[in-house]
């Protein structure tokens, strides 16, 4: 019995040892920047585990495509040319328009449109916090990649560089509960901030009074303001707007465009201010 | 397997449950994904009471909370927490069926993620509580699997 009672102050005098250093990391971690180059170091021990990781997605990749008949290939190889040639159409039109912007702007001697460039990345890894949302691509400082550059897939804005090594980076998405984007509503221009919260398919918009003009259905738009995030990129569609008595705000959730949880290849955004290396148009 | 050889099987099984980690998965499986590391951990310490106990615990934290970005010092309380209550309970839990065990360890891990969705609730930040049943009992499902391959791992006493 007494070594049960001297094993369990022993326990409890190493859980307070233990706890107090915890908490100190927790205000050095907080606080100060002391502990990046070790961060640094472990996440470039620990690329090779991502690359494990994505082991099974990229079995099940190759098995779906070996998998798939040689006429479903064919027809969507149809479909893709039909899309192509429509988008060609389409960016025909786009050119003239941005043509026209651009001499418009320059009668009102506004400031130019930017012209954006992009680079192709890969989702090396996810963040297997669920209360943290980030990804791991595949790109670094070797291909001009820089804190607080955006990321984008198919769809929309995913969210901004946090962290960069020489071969990978590490992306905060829109999602996370820390971020805020501010955003406007396409059709009458309403501004407001994006936030996350911990949710991959929903946003919160902040700060809407009950009496603005939006709806369900309105798409929201990356606004520039902040000049982080470049302006006009897609961020979201007003899902559902709720007006609680007392509140001096709407409580209105996003339907994110980007698909958070599934893109696997994304685009890192360079606007012409950025001095970037490697960037393809 | 050797004792000498005990660094190695500790080693392997937490590369191998930071490579379950990271795994990427899609949907509500994130946030139902079993926390690998930590069961890794207290089947080390029922198994291995004597050697690996809070310390080693507080290091994996310390790792995890490295690889996957958590607020440094956060995993390393968690872990320190339940290993504190395996170590405890470890001359018992040695004798226990795989069920009693999984039960135990999906008792303590339920009362450590309570308490840490309590400290989140109480800073206003998300929690994802509401997630927890799930994820206790893919926890309890993934733990004969961990447990198993832990046993076949220990060194066996000279």
């Amino acid at each position: 019995m007494r070594n049960v009672f001297s094993r369990s102050s022993t326990l409890l005098r190493k859980l307070l040892v233990v706890i107090l250093l915890a908490v100190t990391l927790m205000i050095v971690d907080n606080f100060t920047s002391w502990l990046k180059p070790a961060y640094s170091a472990v996440d470039n021990l620990a690329r090779p585990l991502y690359w494990i990781a994505n082991i099974p997605l990229r079995v099940q990749e190759w098995s779906a495509n070996s998998a798939t008949p040689r006429s479903e290939i064919e027809s969507d190889n149809l479909r893709l040319t039909k899309e192509s040639l429509i988008y060609h159409g389409q960016l025909q039109r786009m050119s003239d328009l941005a043509a026209e912007n651009l001499r418009l702007r320059r009668l009102l001697n506004a400031t130019e449109l930017l012209q954006d460039s992009v680079l192709v990345t890969e989702v090396i890894g996810v963040s297997a916090n669920p209360l943290r949302h980030t990804l791991t691509i595949d790109r670094g400082t070797a291909d001009g990649v820089f804190i607080g550059q955006p990321l984008l897939d198919a769809e929309g804005l995913m969210g901004q560089i946090i962290k960069v090594h020489k071969r990978h980076s590490t992306a905060l998405l829109i999602t996370d509960s820390s971020h805020a984007l501010p955003v406007h509503v396409l059709r009458n221009g309403l501004r407001s901030i994006a936030e996350g919260n911990a949710d991959y398919n929903r946003l919160n918009l902040k700060f809407v009074s009950p009496t603005a003009d939006i709806r369900e259905g309105d798409e929201l738009v990356s606004s520039g303001l902040g000049g982080l995030y470049p302006a006009g990129y897609p961020v979201g569609t007003v899902l559902n707007i709720a007006s609680e008595p007392g509140d001096n705000f709407l409580k209105i959730d996003i339907d994110p465009s980007a698909e958070i949880d599934r893109s696997r290849h994304l685009l890192l955004l360079y606007t012409s201010r950025d001095s970037a290396a490697g960037a393809v148009k | 397997m050797e004792s000498d050889n005990r660094g190695v099987a500790v080693c392997l099984t937490l590369i191998l449950a930071v490579v379950f980690s990271l795994m990427p998965l899609s949907g509500d499986w994130i946030v139902w994904k079993p926390n690998f590391l930590l069961l890794v951990v207290m089947a080390w310490i029922i198994h291995w009471p004597n050697d690996l106990g809070i310390f080693f615990a507080a290091s994996v934290g310390l790792l995890g909370d490295i690889l996957l970005r958590m607020t440094l010092g956060h995993s390393v309380v968690v872990f320190a927490l339940c290993a504190a209550a395996i170590a405890l309970l470890s001359r018992w839990a040695k004798y226990l069926s795989m069920l009693q065990r999984a039960l135990l360890v999906a008792l303590i891990i339920s009362l450590v993620a309570v308490l840490e969705a309590s400290v989140f609730i109480f800073y206003g930040r998300p929690s994802a509580i509401e997630h927890l049943p799930m994820k206790i009992l893919l926890s309890m499902l993934a733990w004969p699997f961990i447990d198993r391959l832990v046993a076949r791992l220990q060194p066996k006493r000279a």
